[in-house]
């Protein structure tokens, strides 16, 4: 079974304590651009949304790299970007329909989530348990659960 | 440098000169950074006695070493200048994500001086400073002007900027970041407005550097779980918001009633924390790197009062209010809209309206005055009409925008204005709670709670409860708490950072970020240094001992109702104490052996 | 004796106050009382091990039992008792 880092948008407050942790843990520095993850804030509604790479089973991005710097582990399931191998062609960065591969011009490298080896650092920092690293199924059980409630609560008066 | 970048800004609007100057290390270690290096430029660059709407007043934005870092809840940045409302030193602090971009884009602070011939803002992407054209967005509101530079500039740009208001010199007029966080007090406002100063946008994309990363992250996480596992730094303020206070003050009768007549309101609970959360809250929000996400996100749906932001805290449901004697939250949410878009301080702005119903309740001023609107207490349409024209600048809104002081002082009542430097007093009522008195009397800035919140130990009980209606030990655990709030403000940490932890927190994480190694005295030591460095400026701008007063209605009326019914404020008692205690003489004036020994001599 | 809930404790207890019907002597007996009722996840934001949690604010006809005598604080019957559990603000 594998782990995935769960968003719950829903309870993310915009602090941006997943980027610094991203950040210093990976580059050694609080620098926002020099991320894997990062925070979408709509100010006007209050609303805010982390993002990173869904580690996708059928990934563009594989497919596109050539020089095969991204590679499937088949044992964690997560999408691995070798930084050796990378060529810096930006190809992941086309192909991600997600926009989750970052190309960082000031180290000159693409930035993708790497679940920090199994410990997310994002997951540890987030203050309001906005992201969560969780086994693949348990995941998406709590919120189905929870809008089944609302069901039972509807059907229940 | 760590923590700091080592290069601030300064940017001369009369000539458009932009040039850029080293950080002293020195000065950094002694006065931190954001409250604590503002008002050091501002001490060694502005004479004390020029007119803060004047180009002679220069308007410092800065962060501090924490801001940028993952410090808990560590983002924030300060404004300092001479205020207008005021006429003394103005500091005024926010949160939000608009300081750390200024650290990212390579500054520890932008000093801006003189006045631009035309509306400009000015764009800071990195190291590249533009002086731009704002007259297409002069008259906008604040979330106008942000939509407005966005589209320009780029979609991720941090705007701060003022809204009409600021335009307009409302005296008490602030600088919104992040379209819903305010450097709120003392109208900084207003002198942005002065310098034609619309906005500054800020896109950053350097790094903010750590100078013993292990040493960093161990501390961050013990000072994480201490703030996360206090029932208020971790669930309280989440929860319900700063405006859980309503019922606390009010159920101790120490809640500001009708423009202080009295301590207690029967229905405040409207307007608490707990109908906040249950009417108009849709979820927290916090600031940049905050763990305890204080801010409310609210909608209101009632099409009279209809509108979306952030907000209200305590000191605005109480100014709007239990203030007014109104206990309408839609009402007091609405005005609190209107104060963030169009960029006014709600406390002064809330305040002003009470003085003025009571001015009206007396016949002092008539519907003439106010173009048919029946001011009377509890009137909610009233309010938020008041504050809307107060915003635009029409009608009675242009005597209201000159503070609650200058209104009562025009229509023959300076004594129905509830300020302290002619700053209006916040929401916890002195009467009720001696040490809170003392401080809003001697702060430097003008009445104002959190610069030495002595409501944690005499309300709260943290870190232990003390005495609220004892005057014994009040000096110098005021004293405290602004020589550490002082220190915490210039490190850009939040001052909720205190419900869990302390000054050797504090300075612990200072030492670990900036590789400079601050002992618990130190920090306390920098702080007291910026509190007495404070008080020489203003004496030089012409303040003295009598300003550190309270109005004669604290001292002289007792509380009518509730649980501190009976009660005054004895601060002619605790006064004397407070400055012997600082190593002032007995007019308030610091000493030069005080001075020596914080090196200010 | 009116007993009136503050903050999270209206929403566990599931109301804003009540009358108290049973008279208690001390406020640590009231406590004790209305944690039973309201069970563990009410008394954790009151209570600390029996004793007095000491960021609850527990006040007894507006005043802090802190100050008074803590638990051992007499009560009237006709007294007001109001219960917040640690709250905040600025």
């Amino acid at each position: 079974m594998a782990k995935m880092l769960m968003i719950h948008a829903d309870k993310c407050t915009g602090c941006r304590n997943c980027e610094l942790a991203c950040s210093m843990s990976h580059e050694g520095a609080f620098r926002l651009q020099a991320t894997s993850v990062h925070v979408y804030t709509w100010e006007r509604e209050g609303f805010s949304v982390p993002m990173m790479c869904q580690q996708c089973n059928d990934a563009p991005c594989i497919k596109v790299c050539t020089p095969n710097a991204l590679t499937r582990d088949a044992v964690t399931g997560l999408v691995n970007l070798d930084h050796a191998k990378c060529i810096g062609c930006k190809m992941c960065v086309q192909a991600c329909p997600f926009g989750n591969a970052v190309w960082d011009e000031v180290a000159n490298k693409i930035h993708k989530c790497d679940t920090c080896g199994g410990d997310p650092q994002c997951a540890k920092f987030c203050p309001s348990h906005a992201l969560e690293w969780v086994d693949d199924t348990v995941a998406t059980r709590d919120r189905k659960r929870a809008f089944a409630s609302k069901f039972k609560d509807a059907f229940s008066e | 440098m760590n923590g700091w970048i080592g290069t601030f800004l300064r940017i001369d609007l009369t000539t458009g000169k932009i040039s850029t100057q080293p950080l002293d290390a020195d000065l950094a270690r002694d006065y931190i950074g954001a409250r604590g290096l503002g008002t050091k430029f501002l001490f060694d660059e502005v004479d004390p006695t020029v007119d803060a709407l004047s180009p002679a007043n220069k308007l410092i934005f800065a962060p501090g070493p924490f801001t940028g870092t993952y410090a808990p809840s560590g983002g924030r940045y300060n404004v300092v200048t001479k205020g207008p409302l005021t006429g003394a030193i103005a500091a005024a602090n926010s949160g939000g994500t608009w300081g750390p971009a200024l650290k990212y884009a390579g500054f520890d602070a932008v000093i801006f001086e003189g006045k631009a011939p035309k509306p400009v803002y000015v764009w800071i992407k990195d190291q590249q400073v533009e002086i731009r054209d704002a007259s297409h967005l002069w008259g906008k509101t604040v979330p106008e002007t942000s939509d407005g530079i966005r589209a320009e500039t780029d979609e991720d740009a941090h705007v701060a900027c003022i809204g009409p208001a600021g335009e307009n010199q409302v005296l008490f007029a602030c600088i919104m970041n992040d379209l819903h966080r305010a450097a709120g007090r003392s109208g900084v406002g207003a002198v942005m407005g002065s310098k034609n100063l619309k906005a500054v946008a800020v896109i950053g994309t350097g790094a903010v550097t750590c100078a013993n990363k292990d040493r960093f992250e161990q501390v961050v996480m013990k000072v994480r779980a201490i703030i996360q596992q206090h029932p208020i730094g971790g669930t309280g303020l989440r929860l319900y918001g700063t405006d859980v206070l309503t019922n606390v003050l009010n159920e101790i009768g120490a809640h500001p009633t009708k423009n202080f007549h009295d301590g207690y309101y029967p229905t405040a609970d409207k307007i608490g924390g707990e109908s906040l959360t249950a009417k108009v809250l849709q979820r927290p929000k916090g600031c940049f790197a905050c763990i305890i996400s204080c801010g409310r996100v609210s909608k209101v749906t009632n099409p009279k009062f209809k509108g979306q932001g952030e907000g209200p805290e305590y000191e605005t449901a109480w100014g709007f209010g239990s203030s007014c004697l109104i206990d309408d939250l839609d009402a007091v949410t609405k005005a609190n809209y209107i104060c963030n878009e169009y960029g006014m301080d709600t406390i002064t702005m809330g305040s002003t309206v009470a003085c003025a119903m009571e001015l009206y309740d007396i016949g002092a001023i008539t519907k003439e005055d106010t173009g048919g609107i029946a001011l009377e207490w509890g009137n909610a349409e009233a309010m938020v009409e008041m504050t809307r024209l107060t915003a635009i600048g029409v009608g009675f809104g242009k005597k209201l925008a000159l503070g609650s002081y200058r209104l009562g002082e025009l229509y023959g009542h300076p004594e129905f204005s509830m300020t302290v430097k002619k700053q209006e007093i916040p929401a916890y009522d002195p009467r009720a709670i001696q040490g809170i008195g003392l401080n809003y009397a001697t702060v430097n800035c003008g009445a104002a709670h959190v610069r030495g919140y002595t409501i944690q130990p005499e309300v709260l009980g943290v870190p232990a409860k003390v005495d609220k209606d004892t005057i014994e030990g009040k000096p110098e655990l005021v004293i405290k708490y602004q020589n550490l709030t002082a220190a915490l403000d210039a490190a850009g940490a939040c001052l909720f950072t205190t419900f869990g932890i302390g000054a050797e927190e504090l300075a612990e994480l200072l030492s670990a970020v900036t590789g400079v190694e601050y002992s618990t005295d130190d920090f306390m030591k920098c702080g007291d240094r910026i509190w007495n460095l404070e008080r020489l400026w203003n004496l030089r701008a012409g303040l003295s001992a009598k300003d550190d007063m309270l109005p004669e209605r604290l001292l002289k009326l007792p509380i009518k109702t509730g649980p501190s019914k009976g009660s005054v404020n004895r601060l002619p008692e605790m006064l004397p104490i407070y400055y012997e205690r600082r190593g002032w003489d007995a007019s308030g004036v610091p000493t030069d052996a005080r001075l020596r020994e914080l090196g200010l001599a | 004796m009116v007993v009136s809930y503050f903050g999270m404790l209206r929403d566990i207890a599931g109301r804003k106050e009540e009358d108290w019907e049973q008279p208690a002597a001390t406020v640590g007996e009231l406590l004790h009382r209305v944690v039973a009722e309201y069970g563990p996840q009410f008394g954790r934001w009151v209570l600390d091990n029996g004793d007095l949690l000491n960021l609850a604010i527990v006040l007894v006809n507006g005043r802090d039992v802190r100050g008074l005598q803590r638990l051992a604080t007499p009560l009237k019957p006709t007294d007001n008792v109001t219960l917040f559990p640690p709250v905040a603000g600025g």
